[in-house]
């Protein structure tokens, strides 16, 4: 029934971004309309996988690398819905069905046996710091979803005035996501602080968020002091999806650390 | 010459160079494991370890260049504030003299005048220039990031450099002394909660040189104790193994057992304590497999050890409850023990207090910069100016141009 829930999830986005894709390739509004719903119904089933998953389990559900990445999905997917209904940025849509969809995927391959939360995570920084990360990195790969529209319509349209909307869009969602993750890091040391007494220990998850937050940093004061806009602005902000991946995915799975996921470290319970 | 370099020195640009180097050294750092022994390097990387050690890749934040270019770093943030101080002060002056920025028709100044009203602004009459004005706390934002990062950095290395921090185990019941006659006190440790949930926690009381004590406090993972300049943190645990040995008068006594411990009467005969096993698998031929590792408490414990017995050398096997005698000494084995290991920070309560507040200030810094955008609009019946950077604000503006241009059209 769990898994039913998820896999529903999975396959509504996958029809969404198709339908999406062929709605716009042929300028057919009414298929983009259906995709949305589409994806409404993606979400609501992601929400209510998510919400029971929780009370199974007794906790929030972020604890694992699964749990995580459906976390972080439903977190674009939440900022996609808030971007299209209140801000009106349906533009950014056909990018970041794609983004969900990708995350989710990531999901599914995860291992999703519900498993007791482990000392070190029973913390009232849990649900804080993760919470922040995943809408951190929701609000860089948006950034990065509007970059590629950026991009898409500066190729069809030089002087569409929708351009400098999408620039500025894809501006506050790093803006956002450098907020977020300065909030991440910050619990984060606070919490490190109380488990093992140290607020920094250079742990490669540490080291890979402290570079994601320095480069996202270089290119705000690029932006805000060299006037870094337009063009340079969405690639920079496709060129960095990677690194945030990397530092989600990446980091946890192929670089042993505290944050390594099977990883067994009693002396740190 | 000297007054170029200075500026650059001192310039956003230098800034973001360091800020550049930071990130490479930081991907070394992540990628090549850290202070391990000089032989992992030699095993793990055979065709570059001489590079690595060379370039102290293998402690690189600790290395010399990482700490001068986190000086450096620092320096200039320190110019970077002062210039962002007096950029906020400046700000706030108006210009003498108006020359709108964007030129408009009448009916679009009634427009623009409309937009920043419902925005909330404060409008400020002078002759026929008016200025809006909003969120005026907005202009420290750069101000307060950057000193709360060059704070943040500095409570840092001085969080990092000043505690003394003491790992140690420590039997229920017994003690931990600190050279400044610092007593911890541990009265009991448990594995497993009632529930049987792992939860390693310990009962402790800090008694400080002066006497004043912290009464009896509960440390477990992510809930340290604090008294006085001391913190204890649940770090470790362990178990270890308890023999009780009674002579033939009837006098017992029970010591812990560490591997290779020879309990003995004449310094011949008595046991050999080879070690303590969490649990046992038997086979379907009766054969025992010990169990090596386990998490929690041990569910069935073994002791394995050699019986010196006269002439007699024999490896035993031997539960909780069992006796062997030798001579007329009883060695009986008891349950168990489990002890904590306990982590000690010595460190000034005031650094980490100054270190939240600094994290505070540079995020609200942040929050200011970017969502916080002061508003200050100069607006005339020919045009208008947005003084300092605010796109958003721009934008809204052009917007509500375009609007009244389609209601036109």
């Amino acid at each position: 029934m769990l898994d039913g829930l998820f896999f529903a999830g999975v396959v509504l986005y996958f029809f969404a971004m198709i339908l999406q894709f062929i709605g716009v390739s042929f300028k057919r509004e009414a298929l983009q309309k259906y995709a949305w719903w589409l994806f409404l119904a993606g979400f609501a089933a992601s929400t209510a996988y998510l919400i029971a998953r929780g009370i199974v389990a007794g906790r929030v559900p972020m604890s694992n690398q699964f749990e995580f990445a459906a976390m972080f999905s439903w977190g674009i997917a939440l900022m996609l819905i808030i971007l299209k209904t209140r801000v009106k940025a349906d533009w950014i849509v056909t990018a970041a069905i794609p983004m969900v969809f990708l995350v989710i995927s990531y999901a599914a391959f995860q291992p999703r046996g519900i498993k007791e939360l482990m000392p070190a995570l029973r913390s009232v920084w849990f649900v804080f710091h993760i919470g922040t990360a995943a809408f951190a990195y929701a609000s860089f790969l948006l950034a990065g979803a509007s970059g590629i529209r950026y991009l898409y319509t500066e190729k069809q349209d030089k002087n569409n005035p929708i351009l400098e909307d999408i620039d500025y869009m894809t501006y506050r969602l790093i803006a956002l996501g450098l907020l977020l993750l300065t909030v991440t890091i910050v619990s984060g040391a606070i919490w490190a602080e109380q488990a093992w007494s140290s607020f920094w220990t250079w742990d490669p998850k540490e080291v890979w968020a402290l570079i994601t937050w320095l480069l996202y940093s270089i290119f705000l004061h690029l932006r805000l002091n060299r006037n870094w806009k337009g063009r340079r602005m969405a690639i920079f902000a496709i060129a960095a999806v990677p690194i945030v991946l990397f530092t989600f995915i990446g980091v946890n799975t192929l670089i042993p650390g505290l944050h390594s996921y099977g990883a067994v470290l009693p002396e740190l319970l | 010459m000297g007054k170029k370099l200075w500026s650059f020195f001192t310039s956003m640009k230098f800034g973001l160079f360091l800020l550049g180097l930071i990130i490479v050294i930081s991907l070394a750092g992540s990628l090549i494991p850290q202070n391990n022994e000089v032989m992992y390097y030699v095993r793990e990387f055979p065709d570059t370890y001489n590079v690595i050690l060379f370039l102290h890749l293998n402690n690189v934040f600790k290395s010399w260049y990482f700490l001068l270019l986190v000086f450096l770093l620092c320096l200039n943030l320190v110019f970077c504030t002062m210039r962002q101080a007096k950029t906020a002060r400046n700000t706030e002056v108006l210009p003498e003299q108006f020359t709108p920025s964007v030129p408009l028709k009448e009916q679009e100044a009634q427009a623009i005048h409309d937009l920043l009203k419902k925005m909330g602004c404060t409008a400020d009459q002078n002759g026929t220039l008016t200025r809006y004005t909003k969120q005026g706390i907005g202009i420290y934002g750069s101000f307060l990031l950057h000193f709360g990062i060059l704070l943040t950095m500095v409570f840092w290395a001085l969080g990092s450099a000043v505690p003394k921090i003491i790992d140690q185990t420590c039997m229920p019941g017994e003690s931990i002394f600190l050279d400044d006659g610092t007593e911890i006190k541990v009265d009991e440790f448990s594995i497993e909660d009632e529930t049987g949930r792992l939860d390693y926690a310990s009962e402790i009381e800090i008694i400080l040189s002066d006497g004043r004590t912290s009464g009896k406090k509960r440390v477990s993972v992510n809930h340290p104790a604090a008294m006085g300049d001391y913190k204890v943190y649940q770090q470790t645990y362990g178990t270890k193994g308890k023999v009780t040995v009674t002579d033939g008068d009837g006098h017992a006594d029970s010591f812990y057992l560490t591997s290779q411990d020879f309990l003995s009467a004449d310094g011949m005969n008595g046991i050999w304590f080879d070690d303590l096993y969490p649990g046992f698998e038997q086979k379907e031929n009766g054969a025992l497999t010990l169990i090596t590792n386990t998490t929690g408490s041990y569910e069935n414990p073994v002791y394995v050890f050699v019986l010196a017995d006269h002439d007699r050398n024999e490896q035993m096997l031997a539960f909780p409850g069992d006796s062997v005698t030798i001579d007329d000494l009883t060695f009986t084995f008891n349950d168990p023990v489990e002890y904590p290991g306990l982590r000690i920070k010595k460190s000034p309560a005031v650094i980490n207090l100054f270190l939240l507040i600094s994290v505070i200030l540079l995020t609200v810094g942040l929050y200011l910069i970017f969502f916080q955008r002061p508003v200050n609009v100069l607006v005339s019946e020919d045009g208008y100016t947005v003084i300092g950077r605010n796109e958003a604000l721009s934008l809204e503006l052009k917007h509500a141009l375009s609007k009244g241009d389609n209601k036109n059209a």
